[in-house]
């Protein structure tokens, strides 16, 4: 059974993963994946998204003999991602009050 | 598929993108192909589906961040989004499409109007008349009855027939100014309302437009 998956919740999950290190695209598909069932194709409009918006900078770097896109997150991207895990808090809050009427499972 | 397949067909499928975008969207899957590794190409691709589908999402993507640019961002200034792109489309009609449509309604627009038009006059027409024809019961009243009354004097070597002259035509003059005042006070408690009906029916289609 799987949820389907909010774009914002996407995102943020995206920002926590570039959050603990500089990263490059097919490792954070992997990294979602892991977890989530998401398409492979998913990501790269996310990433792109981000990076408009000033979350995430990308750099170039040299390995095996070409380059390699990392991704970084900025301060803004920080800040995003605190108001994110606070609504996602609040959200998770909600549902468990919902499915577990208040007793801790 | 293979990554060669997918790659072109993702290549041909961005071409509506401006070049920065398209090679951006591109390398990333070149990239993302290179680190999948050659043994899980195959895989991968597969994992990837349609490369039409894949394009689909990311021209999406780009309308819709071409449609409410976001500033602030550090990097928003590498790619200014195509005032002239792909959301030219959302806007409404086409110009000359509207004119076409117009010049095409006249032939059965006209006639239709004239139609109208003509039975609006009619029923005015017939309004117009039933209103004089009432206005005149009156003003016939009375003319009657000052004409008899000023004839009664004519024949006074018959004073008998000059007081029944006389008599029916003040008589007369009496029903005619009963009947205007009963027509003054008829047109003070009907008019306005009638007035205030036929001017909601014109307005009606107006209002109809605007709250389109």
């Amino acid at each position: 059974m799987s949820y389907p998956i909010a774009s914002s919740l996407l995102d943020g999950v995206v920002l926590s993963i570039v959050e603990r290190e500089n990263i490059y695209g097919y490792k954070i598909t992997q990294e979602i994946r892991k977890v989530l069932d998401i398409s492979e194709s998913t990501l790269y409009p996310v990433l792109r998204r981000l990076q408009k918006d000033g979350c995430l900078n990308t750099y170039d770097e040299a390995y095996a003999g070409r380059n390699r896109r990392y991704y970084k997150i900025t301060e803004h991207g920080r800040a995003c991602l605190r108001q994110k895990r606070i609504d996602w808090q609040n959200y998770r809050n909600g549902i468990d009050e919902l499915f577990f009427g208040g007793r801790n499972i | 598929m293979t990554r060669t397949e997918f790659m072109s067909g993702l290549r041909q499928a961005l071409s509506g993108l401006p070049d920065e975008e398209r090679a951006n969207a591109l390398r990333y899957y070149e990239e993302y192909f290179d680190d999948a590794g050659p043994e899980h190409e195959e895989e991968a691709a597969s994992n990837l589906g349609d490369p039409k589908i894949v394009a689909e999402q990311i021209l999406a993507d780009f309308r819709e961040l071409a449609a409410a640019p976001k500033a602030g961002g550090s990097n928003t200034g590498s790619a200014p989004p195509n005032p002239g792109g792909p959301n030219k489309k959302r806007k409404g009609i086409n110009p000359i499409l509207l004119i076409m449509l117009v010049l095409l309604a006249i032939p059965v627009g006209i006639p239709l109007l004239v139609i109208i038009l003509g039975l609006l006059f009619a029923v005015a027409a017939v309004f117009i008349t039933v209103g004089i024809v009432i206005a005149a019961i009156p003003v016939c009243l009375i003319a009657a009855g000052g004409a008899f009354s000023v004839f009664s004097f004519f024949v006074w070597n018959h004073p008998a027939s000059a007081l029944v002259t006389l008599g029916s035509g003040l008589g007369l003059l009496g029903a005619g100014a009963l009947a205007a005042l009963l027509l003054i006070k008829l047109c003070i408690l009907f008019v306005p309302p009638l007035f205030r009906l036929f001017i909601a029916v014109l307005r009606w289609p107006i209002d109809k437009l605007r709250s389109i």
